[in-house]
């Protein structure tokens, strides 16, 4: 049963990255930070928690703000980037802060023992749930609230005017420009909020494992986070869940009979998805 | 003072090969407006081609293992161009990249599964010979990298301008619907834009081989990475851009690796990007 | 309510616009034509705030627009439709009409949340009404992509004045209709200068122009070379040859 706990909690976690990658490709910008957000969400809630003794629910708040602010501020100059360079700008701010990562040491002595990051070893011993006897079963349960929150609060935006305008600036920003939309407050709102739930899922996550190092936000988590939205389709956030679970699902599943085959099949997946569905599961028209 | 010239000196030389991704990059997305983010990747991955006619010959000279890269390049960009441009209807612009992205891993994931994931040797040639002059030197193996680019580069400029299927190419970069309807085949144009990079790439990938002396999977990520930033601070679309843009990432990257470490090296290289998209966004030269 | 003081738009060497007086009142429909070239288009984009002008002026109602961002002027009062249509293909009619109500009144009336986050059920009379106006009712939830190129047109103009505009800048809106269509945009036209707001109308289609306009200016080569009234353009020599070529 805790496997499928595990698989859950690892479902959850990428579901929260593929959101946060959702709601900025629909102002049509293709962000590789949000791996960035989603690290640097990790290693702020994991210092609060085991540094500073917070409790777990404000140290994923926090998160949520540093992840935003971070956002906010690659916001600004994201704009003045266009189309397929925004992709390479995104990818260059990504390993720039993974290079952070490597050299950040701030290591505390709690009793005998150093605790704290400390450059390419990662952050050791994240050990929240275990500390305070929370189950596998719990974990999962903890994770999903945050899910179903971000879901939630995505589906509502959809439904609201902000998402009409969302999808507006994605589609034509000229034309929207010309009906008094504000380009700049909308992409870089957009990529703020998207920065808050990377954040929430990267705390999260430096919980669930609990041991990070820079290498786990590298560019294939970057790629992972816009995959999930692509495939899953534009339409609605259940696209980018029914992606997760799919490819999760199937690596796993391919991991039974496939062995580690199962990473080339991932590429072959997608490469078949993209042909077969160019638009996403659940894309295409909406209305 | 001398130091500071001698990593240049190298440093360009090598570069050599990032002019060569530049531009394998920058001319897909110059004819067709799309990113192909599994260049560096087909590239690395003709370099290992070329090590498969060692198996069957086993004491061929190196010359006939980079042709053999060459070859093994043009075949996979061949492949690529099928597998993520022809079917996707291209008005899609996040499902060409996200295929790219697939076989990005899937080639990849090959190279680790037939090499057992360990570095395989290289071969190269006039490794041994170091020209002098006065107290510079010049390694010999990367003048042979360099001297091979320039004629590359040469050969792709000529195909480009002097030929029928350079024409083409230009006209469809420019114009595609007016193209098709002069009678040029978009599709036949497409594939062999990917095919000419392919070339390109095969032989940048063994040209890196020879020079580093091994060929490992962990390349792949990185020559990406580096050559997109060289597309950028060229500018896209940009050979010209490209070439130069190579040349100066590769000085800038042996100086600093030189005075500064390998760690820090590529927190130089991307500062050198961020620097650009700030001041000049559109890079060296439009297109 | 509109003034352009030597308006020039140079792009490169060409000059698109050179040195463009020229006045439109409150409550006017003055139209713009000229040859292909002439730079009508252009004008339309400096004064919409997508280019900005090489040299000259554009002042609206007192405010200098020099340097103002599109949306900004949209909010001042100035909206424009294309001339090739550009509408929100993946939205529906009504998701269009929602996405362009920017208006300053609209802002004071609503707070922010609810003009933001709030559903539909809050503007549902307003956009109505516009549906209403084009005669699109009853496609009020189909996506703009798969309407007729009528209704797509029908679509642009009622987006445009979705922002409650003052100024409404017309970009060939009669482009490929039959008369029986020309003269329906006649009428809605005349029923929008009728709600009080001011038309500056580009065009070819001599049968809408001289029919709807109160006053007409023609450009050439950047340059204005006549205005008046329909008839006294009509009977323009100048304007003749600019459109025919020489005697």
């Amino acid at each position: 049963m805790d496997f499928y706990y595990g698989l859950a909690q690892t479902v959850g976690i990428h579901t929260l990255l593929g959101l946060s990658a959702y709601i900025v490709l629909l102002t049509g910008q293709v962000t590789l930070a949000q791996a960035a957000f989603f690290a640097i969400g990790a290693y702020a809630a994991g210092m609060l928690t085991v540094l500073a003794g917070w409790h777990i629910v404000p140290a994923l708040g926090a998160s949520a703000m540093f992840g935003a602010a971070t956002a906010c501020a690659v916001g600004f100059p994201a704009l003045r980037v266009k189309g397929l360079m925004l992709v390479v700008a995104t990818l260059a701010f990504g390993e720039g802060v993974r290079l952070f990562f490597f050299n950040f040491d701030y290591q505390v002595a709690k009793g005998e023992i150093k605790v704290g990051p400390l450059g390419g070893e990662g952050f050791r011993q994240i050990r929240y749930f275990q500390e305070h006897g929370w189950s596998t079963g719990e974990v999962m349960l903890f994770v999903w609230v945050f899910v179903v929150l971000a879901m939630a609060a995505l589906w509502w935006l959809d439904r609201s005017r902000y998402g009409a305008v969302l999808r507006a600036v994605g589609e034509d920003e000229l034309a929207a420009q010309s009906v008094g939309v504000n380009l700049t407050a909308v992409k870089v709102s957009a990529m703020t909020v998207g920065g808050a739930v990377a954040g929430i899922g990267g705390g999260l996550y430096a919980h669930y494992t609990t041991h990070i190092e820079h290498a786990n936000f590298n560019v294939l988590l970057a790629t992972f986070a816009i995959a999930y939205p692509i495939v899953g389709g534009l339409k609605n956030v259940f696209g980018t869940l029914a992606a997760v679970i799919f490819v999760q699902a199937f690596l796993i599943e391919g991991l039974r009979f496939l062995g580690d085959w199962r990473n080339l099949l991932f590429g072959a997946l997608i490469v078949a998805a993209m042909n077969l569905r160019p638009q996403g599961f659940f894309g295409g028209r909406r209305a | 003072m001398l130091d500071f010239l001698q990593a240049v000196s190298d440093g360009l030389l090598f570069g050599a090969t990032y002019a060569l991704i530049g531009i394998g990059f920058t001319l897909v997305f110059g004819v067709m407006h799309k990113l192909n983010l599994a260049y560096a990747a087909a590239s690395v991955g003709a370099a290992y081609a070329g090590l498969l006619i060692l198996q069957l010959a086993a004491g061929a000279p190196p010359w006939v293992v980079f042709l053999c890269a060459f070859l093994g390049g043009g075949v996979l960009g061949w492949l690529v161009y099928v597998t993520c441009f022809h079917f996707i209807p291209l008005s899609n612009p996040l499902a060409p990249l996200m295929a790219t992205v697939g076989m990005l891993l899937l080639i990849d994931e090959i190279i680790v599964h037939l090499t057992a994931g360990m570095p395989q040797n290289y071969p190269a040639m006039f490794d041994d010979v170091m020209l002098r002059a006065g107290e510079f030197t010049l390694r010999g193996d990367l003048l042979l990298v360099a001297g091979v680019s320039v004629v590359c580069m040469i050969a792709l400029l000529a195909l480009l301008y002097r030929t029928r299927l350079g024409l083409a190419t230009r006209a469809v970069s420019q114009q595609p619907v007016a193209a098709q309807l002069c009678g040029i085949r978009v599709g036949q144009v497409n594939a062999m834009t990917f095919i000419v990079t392919g070339l390109l790439g095969g032989i940048a990938g063994a040209m890196i081989g020879a020079s580093v002396g091994t060929l490992s999977p962990l390349l792949t990520a990185p020559l990406t990475t580096k050559g997109l930033i060289v597309t950028v601070i060229g500018g896209l679309g940009s050979i010209p851009g490209a070439i130069v843009a190579g040349l100066l990432v590769g000085a800038f990257e042996n100086v600093f690796q030189q005075f500064r470490g390998v760690t820090e090296r590529d927190l130089y290289v991307m500062l050198l990007l961020f620097a650009f998209l700030i001041f000049r966004p559109s890079g060296l030269f439009k297109q | 309510m509109l003034e352009l003081k030597g308006l020039s738009r140079h792009f490169g060497g060409v000059k698109a616009v050179d040195g463009l007086d020229l006045t439109v009142r409150q409550g006017e429909i003055v139209g713009l034509i000229g040859p292909n070239g002439s730079g009508k288009s252009t004008t339309v984009n400096v004064i919409a705030g997508l280019f900005p002008a090489s040299s000259g002026e554009v002042v609206f109602q007192n405010h200098a627009l020099n340097g103002m961002p599109t949306h900004k002027r949209l909010q001042l009062g100035i909206a424009r439709t294309f001339q090739n249509i550009r509408l929100f293909g993946q939205l529906s009619v009504w998701q269009n009409l929602w996405v362009a109500q920017n208006a300053p009144e609209d802002h004071a009336r609503r707070g922010f949340f609810a003009r933001w986050l709030g559903g539909q059920s809050g503007v549902r009379a307003e956009i109505a009404q516009l549906l209403e106006f084009s005669g699109l009712a009853h496609k009020q939830d189909e996506l703009a992509a798969n309407l007729a190129f009528g209704e797509q047109r029908r679509l642009e103009l009622a987006r445009a004045l979705a922002a409650k505009p003052k100024l409404l800048l017309l970009d060939e809106p009669a482009a490929g209709m039959n008369s029986e269509e020309i003269g329906q945009l006649r009428d809605r036209i005349l029923k929008l200068r009728a709600q009080g707001i001011t038309i500056l109308l580009i065009e070819h289609v001599m049968e809408l122009v001289m029919g709807v306009t109160d006053r007409i200016a023609v450009l050439n080569f950047g340059q204005k070379i006549a205005e008046g009234s329909p008839a006294e353009i009509q009977a323009d020599p100048r304007v003749r040859k600019a459109y025919l070529g020489g005697a």
